[in-house]
């Protein structure tokens, strides 16, 4: 840690001195002292005047009004840094391997990719959940994530939003170029969010934007055409976003903003041009060299990038393999990565006992994913709040954890929000849903079924889970049977029927599990999901209230955290799901993997944090092989 | 003879039409559909868009007619799995890694498994002929995905003498096709081994074998001329299903060695709900296997002459 946070001070300090050549020296004096990588709040109230000074006059107001929410803060702190890696871009000091680094022909990062899964193209707009392995590294996000989760600037250099709380101004890094040397511009970030939208697209994420972006649901309906959807090019370098009520997640929402190039778009019809090396542009990091179907992706540090996150691997390796394999090539020295969620228990387990491979474990929050039980509460006996407080009080977590997850694997849910996500109030909520067998019993013929009596069977539906999940749902089945003495039928459904039963209107899952994972760092993103006509039939007009109410609050951010912690524990009170736990990822990494973004964060965690090594992270400008890659073994594919 | 098979090539397309309708109905009938959202519901406006994009909004009776139209015009759709590619392109590109690894599995499987038999059969109840029981018996029982586990752990990671996957067509090293070539032949080579031996057995038994001795023939002559020829023509009746079974790929060998062959597609294609190759694999299947039948019994009228077609 020291040494590498050394180097980076040092690097910036040095940025500091060049670019004072460059920029004007009142607005660098205030960013260059205020940009350690360990941003805490009192940076980013700093800075927040410099943002003001930087953006626009016109919106003076504006940002003094908006240093105090939250988005604001995280814009004038990004602001800041932005200013100063825009200048080690120009300096030419970005990209250089440090001191202990491997030759460059060894920066070579090689990895696995489910085969098994679709993967029909590399980029996030034209279908998520068919990316191929290294996706979305062949243009620049607005914003980034660094280690601690903060949004960070991307090909955004700095924004900021209007008095009104609804347009959002991001000035685009004029630096950024396309591969076949032209600009990149707002009008490319334009015709991608308009593809997005676009009905005859039938995008897989369209449901991301509904509601946020102006008229986005309307132009996926085909009622209103895309050119009125609230995404405009202001002009070459200034975009602007329109959103329904206040938004002020946008920016970290924005983490998904990779753009499509506009005239390839226009010219093929589909983002697929970019899953073939030879019809490939890039404006990203990197550029894709070969794509053999089925087989391997690779990618190429691209040598026209201009951007703010300049790689250290000078070439990426994504094999396609079935994830029960990763294990074994990671053992024989064929990948340096292996994704904690494909290991098994008995893979952990070895772990566990090897001396060598546990210390290459780096267990992290991952996407802060939560698993739960779900009901219908539409319908009797799950209409009944006892009754699902009955449910509740009968699952014993922390047994769970011990005997079936393992702490590595994960640590008890009370409530939805995993400790370390903002709003998180796990402490505070975990007494309502505790494991309490005595009260659950009463609970239980208080709602008229004493003993069980009367109460009908149930079948408790999973979503394709592993054998671990499995046996952690037939454990709660049978501490249902033992403590209320209802029968439970664990069923693990295929994927796909699952799914089409809990989406269907009314729904046909009685009682379930499943688990969900954030898509950006704001309560309002995981608290959306139980919002009423979203995924699951618990509808409670007091708690849409309060979320879409904290959602778009652009007052006192502290203020915001306490509404969403309210609305929190209604959803915990009236059992709108039983928490079960909150998994960690357990990653596997080589010890010669090296990077400042790989040291512990702010809460002493070091890992490859989540979104992994991709674009919409800060870890492709900092994760490096070190000098031991050379004696590794490594086995390099050709 | 040449009724015989028209009649046969008539009833193969029969056949072919049976299995067409019923897979067409039977992936329709399973809950889900390949544009199914993992996350979130989508805006049904939205889902309504995809369906519509891809014709799935239509009845099931004009999908069928829309899809076998095409088919007959040798247009069977684009993979939902990898839309960059028509169905025929994705089978053109996997299915001769499959057919390779295949052809070299049955190579593999018939030398050793005649070898092993013939010994076994010759050394009757001798402790060679054990050892060929025991390990054939295994070779039968043991299913190939815990074989190819085995020998990744000793001989890639233990050992590291062989990489864990890839293939030599396709970017891998040469010695990448060790591993699944024996984890794929193992199976049918205890089968042909098995069969060989027991075939062998009664063959040497019998009177004519008993007068080839008695003109004084060499006993090579006498084990592969006589005993042999006839012993084999049971192993058609083994070596036909094999090969149909051997060249599709199978799933866990070309998964667990990363192989990019057509195997998965059997399995993936149907739990991702694309149906354009559900459909092409099912009708790639049907035609292969009738195909396969109708050559082996073909094949009958050639090596025994006392077997005719009419």
């Amino acid at each position: 840690m020291s040494q590498d946070s050394k180097k980076g001070l040092s690097r910036r300090k040095f940025v500091v001195l060049t670019g004072g050549a460059l920029v004007a020296s009142g607005i660098l004096a205030a960013c260059g002292d205020a940009t350690p990588t360990t941003a805490p709040a009192t940076t980013a109230a700093s800075s927040a005047t410099t943002a003001a000074a930087t953006t626009a006059a016109a919106s003076a107001t504006t940002a003094a009004a908006s240093a105090t929410t939250a988005a604001a803060t995280t814009a004038a702190a990004g602001a800041t840094t932005a200013a100063a890696s825009a200048t080690t871009a120009a300096a030419g000091a970005a990209g250089v391997l440090p001191a202990d680094a491997a030759p460059a022909d060894q920066q070579v990062y090689v990895n696995h990719f489910d085969s098994t899964a679709d993967a029909t193209c590399l980029d996030f707009y034209e279908s998520v959940y068919k990316r191929g392995g290294f996706a979305d590294m062949q243009s620049d996000s607005l914003v980034r994530l660094d280690k601690n989760f903060k949004t960070q600037p991307g090909a955004a250099l700095k924004w900021a939003v209007d008095s009104s709380g609804l347009v959002w101004t991001f000035n685009l890094d004029p630096n950024l170029m396309w591969s076949d040397d032209t600009p990149v511009t707002a009008d490319d970030y334009v015709a991608t969010f308009q593809y997005g939208a676009d009905p005859k697209h039938a995008w897989d994420f369209t449901w991301y934007f509904g509601g946020v972006i102006k008229n986005w649901n309307e132009a996926v309906a085909g009622k209103v055409p895309l050119d009125q959807l609230g995404v405009k090019a202001v002009d070459a370098h200034t975009l602007q976003f329109t959103t329904e009520s206040p938004a002020p997640y946008l920016p970290p929402m924005l983490l998904y903003s990779t753009p499509l190039q506009k005239k390839a778009l226009t010219a093929t019809g589909s983002g697929l041009y970019n899953a073939d090396p030879k019809t490939t542009v890039s404006s990203g990091p990197f550029i894709l060299k070969e794509w053999t179907k089925g087989n391997r992706i690779v990618l190429e540090a691209n040598p026209k990038y201009k951007g703010t996150n300049k790689p250290l691997f000078q070439k990426l390796v994504a094999i396609a393999a079935a994830p029960s394999s990763d294990f074994a090539s990671y053992q024989a020295n064929e990948i340096d990565f292996v994704g904690g969620a494909v290991l098994s228990p008995a893979d952990n387990a070895l772990i566990a006992q090897d001396p060598t491979l546990k210390n290459q474990v780096h267990p992290q929050p991952g996407d802060f994913r939560t698993d739960y039980l779900f009901f219908d509460t539409k319908k009797p006996p799950f209409d009944n709040l006892k009754v699902r407080q009955a449910f509740s009080h009968v699952v014993d977590r922390d047994a769970i954890i011990k005997s079936i997850i393992t702490p590595s694997q994960g640590i008890p849910a009370y409530s939805f929000l995993m400790p370390g996500f903002p709003a998180s109030n796990s402490k505070a909520l975990a007494p309502i849903q505790n494991y309490d067998v005595a009260a659950a019993k009463s609970l239980l013929s208080e709602a008229g079924y004493p003993d069980g009596k009367g109460f009908p069977k149930l079948t408790l539906w999973l979503r394709n889970e592993a054998p671990v999940r499995v046996a952690l749902a037939q454990a709660i089945a049978a501490s249902i049977k033992q403590n209320l003495g209802i029968d439970v039928d664990v069923s693990n459904k295929e994927s796909k029927t699952f799914t089409d039963a809990m989406n269907a209107k009314p729904t046909q899952i009685q009682f379930g599990m499943v688990n969900y994972g954030m898509d950006f760092l704001d309560p309002y993103n995981m608290l959306s999901v139980w919002l009423s006509g979203g995924r699951h039939n618990w509808n409670n007009t007091t708690y849409d209230d309060a979320v879409k109410k904290a959602a778009s609050f652009t007052g006192d951010p502290a203020q915001r955290v306490q509404m969403f912690q309210d609305a929190e524990k209604i959803l915990v009170s009236d059992v709108g799901g039983i928490f079960i736990y909150h998994r960690y990822v357990s990653d596997l990494y080589k010890p010669y993997m090296k990077g400042s973004e790989l040291e512990p964060d702010q809460n002493g965690v070091a890992a490859l944090h989540w979104p992994g090594y991709a674009g919409f992270s800060q870890s492709v400008s900092s994760v490096y092989m070190s000098k031991d890659a050379s004696s590794a073994g490594r086995k390099l594919p050709k | 003879m040449v009724r015989y098979l028209l009649g046969r090539i008539i009833g193969l397309i029969i056949v072919l039409f049976i299995v067409s309708v019923l897979a067409f109905l039977l992936m329709h009938s399973i809950p889900g559909g390949p544009f199914d959202e993992t996350k979130n519901p989508l805006p049904p406006a939205a889902k309504a868009n995809i369906l519509k994009k891809y014709g799935l909004d239509k009845p099931i009776y004009e999908q069928y007619i829309n899809y076998m139209g095409n088919a007959l015009h040798g247009d069977f759709g684009i993979s939902f799995q990898s839309p960059t590619e028509t169905v025929i392109d994705l089978i053109a590109r996997t299915w001769p890694v499959s057919i390779q690894l295949g052809l070299l599995a049955i190579i593999v499987a018939f030398t050793t498994g005649l070898a092993a038999g013939i010994i076994a059969a010759i050394k009757q109840n001798t402790w060679i002929d054990y050892i060929v029981t025991f390990i054939s018996t295994l070779g039968i029982t043991v299913p190939n995905f815990v074989i190819a586990l085995w020998l990744l752990l000793i001989f890639s990671i233990q050992l590291g003498w062989v990489p864990t996957g890839g293939w030599p067509t396709e970017g891998g090293e040469w010695t990448s096709a060790i591993l699944p070539v024996i984890t794929l032949a193992l199976g049918p080579s205890a089968l042909v081994a098995r069969y060989t031996r027991s075939s062998m057995v009664e063959v040497i038994r019998s009177e004519y074998i008993r007068t080839a001795r008695a003109k004084g023939l060499s006993a090579r002559v006498v084990i592969l001329r006589h005993t042999l020829k006839n012993a084999l023509i049971p192993m058609i009746t083994i070596l036909a299903p094999q090969i149909p079974n051997l060249i599709t790929g199978t799933i866990f060998v070309e998964v667990i060695y990363r192989i990019p062959g057509l195997g998965k597609f059997f399995v993936s294609s149907i739990y991702l709900r694309d149906y354009p190759m559900i459909m092409a694999t099912m009708l790639l299947v049907a035609a292969l296997w009738s195909i396969t039948y109708l050559l082996s019994d073909i094949l009958y009228t050639v090596v025994d002459p006392r077997v005719r077609l009419s």
